[in-house]
């Protein structure tokens, strides 16, 4: 009997679970300083599947950044450690394998593009050298080979004249062009999980545009799974299919594009979105969540949204909101969804 | 038609770039190139473009950081830069700043209390008890507390920062505030805080704002009138209303179309080719022609007036 249920009732809540090719697990990354330890990531789980594009929004501190230094296990040592969780490439942990194995992974199935081109790039080797390495270490090609797949690359991303390009230097390029650089880089290896934090945050607004847009079709082309690490809603409504909500370390919110920006869960997602102007909405005055963002050394007890949320009741000081399940992969942290 | 504050006269600042190590000689670099709009009064005047348009250039013209290559800036119908001596001091009182990062506009070795009271010691020779009460009213005014004096600019956060930062541009009682980028440094959800504080303060004091920005969204929810610049030049001045709904300059209708919307929706933002120009040897004629975008007179119509400035340059 319950093994035909089994068969029968492919549990509508569990798409299949083939096409997912990340899923991070209770993920806790603490920074230990002489006083005090800071749970910059603090138990932080959801899944990338194959071919999407998902969001991890939040403010400074939220941990954003650190969760995705610590898929690619690149957390600053000494001071950060991961202490906890899994993150489940497919079908291996990340966080249990060796280094060593961890280089079939790293730079080769996963890449990451950073928030500034100017310091990602080395300013005293050519462009060429540097969009040649991951090629060489990675994909091993040498001798011409090499110069042909860089020039795919440079191509890929759109950078004119990739043939006079290729020997010059990082300076010789504009802040947008740079950052194509770094993304030509990251892709070369044709990743199946690419990593971009805040990548469009020093660029002006035409360029990011561009950028954008790039990286949208470069997704489309070769069906490339995307993180997108912003505090930027507009990039996240025209980027993502889903989005992951962090506030002090945690995802509180976690829901399909349309369902976050039309039916948002969390009081904190619902005051991020009415915080903001919109083009061609009069607003009087915005929403204003007052107070700020908490200080990791200073977390407020229970739920750490509830100094600021307007609907706080007792329960929220005393007790972090248990798991709330909404959909498929949907779900939200609060005591309102408890109900 | 309401009095002008500010008047901005074919303003053009150039600065001469070291040649290279090869071309001697020196570069002309065009930075702030014939712009010319004017400011009512009580009113939010915005100036947008994207990095190297030229908008911070004019700031520190009128802040008599820079002194202009030729144009004229007229306050209140004196010529900003013939000002002297007890003018100028009064000039500097009356028109004040905020600027971007929070962090490194105030010195870290002073207190809250000094911060806000130095103007104030200096132009008005304030002491004692009165100077303290000011200092906490300031204080109470940008919505932080009267104990806040006595701290150093660290112990706050950004937003907090921010407001020491308006409090001291308030010291004065300044007529005009230039707010160049005053929440780009600071989170979303404390942005809306400063913003409404800046809307209620130009209330409460009867401010006129000049605005300079690059998040069009921030410069709608703020502005009155608009003027969008590029590599030194003012491609287009226009209401708010007239801007958003029905740009005319293809540069102005590139950067609305540009910014990704908060709503999936939407269509994906528009992309426009190519680079923005240099001001160095910038493109002639219409310096966006080369992004393969052209302006159509026909659509310009009966806004010819206020189009005036974009007019000129095709």
């Amino acid at each position: 009997m319950s093994a035909r249920t089994d068969t029968v009732l492919p549990t509508p809540d569990k798409k299949a679970d083939a096409d997912i090719l990340l899923r991070v697990e209770g993920l806790k990354t603490y920074f230990f300083t002489r006083n005090a330890v800071l749970k910059a990531v603090d138990g932080v789980s959801f899944t990338v599947r194959k071919g999407e594009a998902v969001g991890l929004v939040g403010e400074s501190g939220s941990g954003k950044s650190m969760t995705c230094l610590s898929i690619m296990r690149l957390v600053p040592t000494p001071g950060a450690r991961i202490v906890g969780g899994e993150v489940w490439f497919e079908d291996a942990d990340l966080l249990a394998m060796s280094e060593q194995d961890l280089r079939g992974y790293r730079g080769r199935r996963m890449a990451m593009i950073m928030q500034d081109p100017q310091t990602s790039l080395n300013p005293v080797y050519t462009v060429g050298d540097q969009v040649s390495e991951p090629i060489r270490l990675h994909l091993k090609e040498r001798g011409e080979r090499v110069m042909a797949k860089v020039m795919e690359a440079l191509r890929a991303v759109r950078i004119p004249q990739p043939e006079v390009r290729v020997t010059q230097y990082p300076h010789q390029f504009s802040g947008g062009m740079r950052q194509r650089v770094v993304a030509a880089m990251g892709l070369t290896t044709h990743p199946e999980l690419l990593i971009a934090d805040e990548p469009t945050t020093s660029l002006d607004v035409t360029i990011q545009a561009q950028f954008v847009s790039l990286i949208k079709d470069l997704q489309r082309e070769s069906g490339t799974s995307v993180i997108w690490v912003t505090h930027d809603l507009g990039i996240v409504a025209q980027c993502c299919d889903r989005v992951n909500v962090m506030y002090a370390g945690r995802v509180v919110e976690s829901a399909e594009v349309r369902k976050i920006f039309k039916a948002p869960q969390h009081p904190y997602t619902k005051a991020l979105l009415d915080s903001v102007p919109v083009k061609g909405k009069k607003k009087k005055r915005l929403y204003q969540i007052d107070g700020q963002p908490p200080a990791l050394d200073r977390l407020p007890s229970g739920c750490p949204f509830w100094p600021r949320c307007p609907h706080a009741m007792d329960i929220c000081k005393e007790q972090y909101p248990p798991k709330t399940s909404a959909g498929v992969d949907d779900f939200v942290h609060c005591w309102l969804a408890e109900k | 038609m309401a009095d002008l504050i500010l008047e901005v006269d074919n303003l053009t600042k150039h600065y001469r770039a070291a040649g290279s190590f090869f071309a001697s000689g020196t570069r002309l670099v065009r930075a702030v190139d014939g712009v010319s709009f004017a400011i009512e009064e009580g009113s939010t005047f915005a100036l947008v473009g994207e990095s190297g348009c030229g908008k911070t250039t004019i700031t520190k013209v009128l802040l008599r950081l820079e002194e202009p290559t030729s144009g004229v800036v007229r306050f209140r119908d004196k010529v900003v830069h013939d000002l002297t001596g007890p003018d100028l001091r009064a000039y500097k009182g009356t028109v004040q700043a905020v600027f971007q990062d929070p962090y490194s506009s105030m010195n870290p070795r002073m207190r809250v209390i000094d911060i806000i009271a130095e103007p104030l010691k200096v132009h008005e020779n304030l002491g004692g008890a009165a100077l303290r009460n000011r200092v906490g009213q300031l204080l109470k005014d940008v919505g932080l507390s009267p104990t806040a004096a006595a701290l150093y600019a660290h112990q706050f956060s950004g937003g907090q920062r921010q407001r020491i930062a308006i409090a001291r541009a308030l010291a004065l009682r300044p007529k005009l505030m230039i707010l160049d980028e005053p929440v780009s440094g600071l989170d979303v959800s404390i942005r809306a805080q400063i913003l409404n504080l800046l809307v209620e303060l130009q209330k409460n004091y009867g401010l006129s704002y000049l605005l300079i920005s690059h998040d069009l969204a921030i410069v709608e929810h703020m502005s009155h009138t608009v003027g969008v610049m590029y590599v030194g030049k003012l491609v287009e001045l226009a209401s708010k209303e007239a801007l958003y709904s029905d740009p005319l300059h293809p540069y102005s209708k590139a950067l609305l179309a540009a910014v990704p919307q908060p709503d999936p929706d939407l269509p994906m933002a528009a992309t426009v080719a190519g680079e923005v120009a240099s001001p160095i040897n910038p493109p002639p004629g219409c310096r966006f022609h080369p992004r393969g975008h052209h302006l159509d007179r026909a659509a310009i119509g009966d806004r010819k007036a206020i189009y005036d400035a974009c007019i000129r340059e095709l």
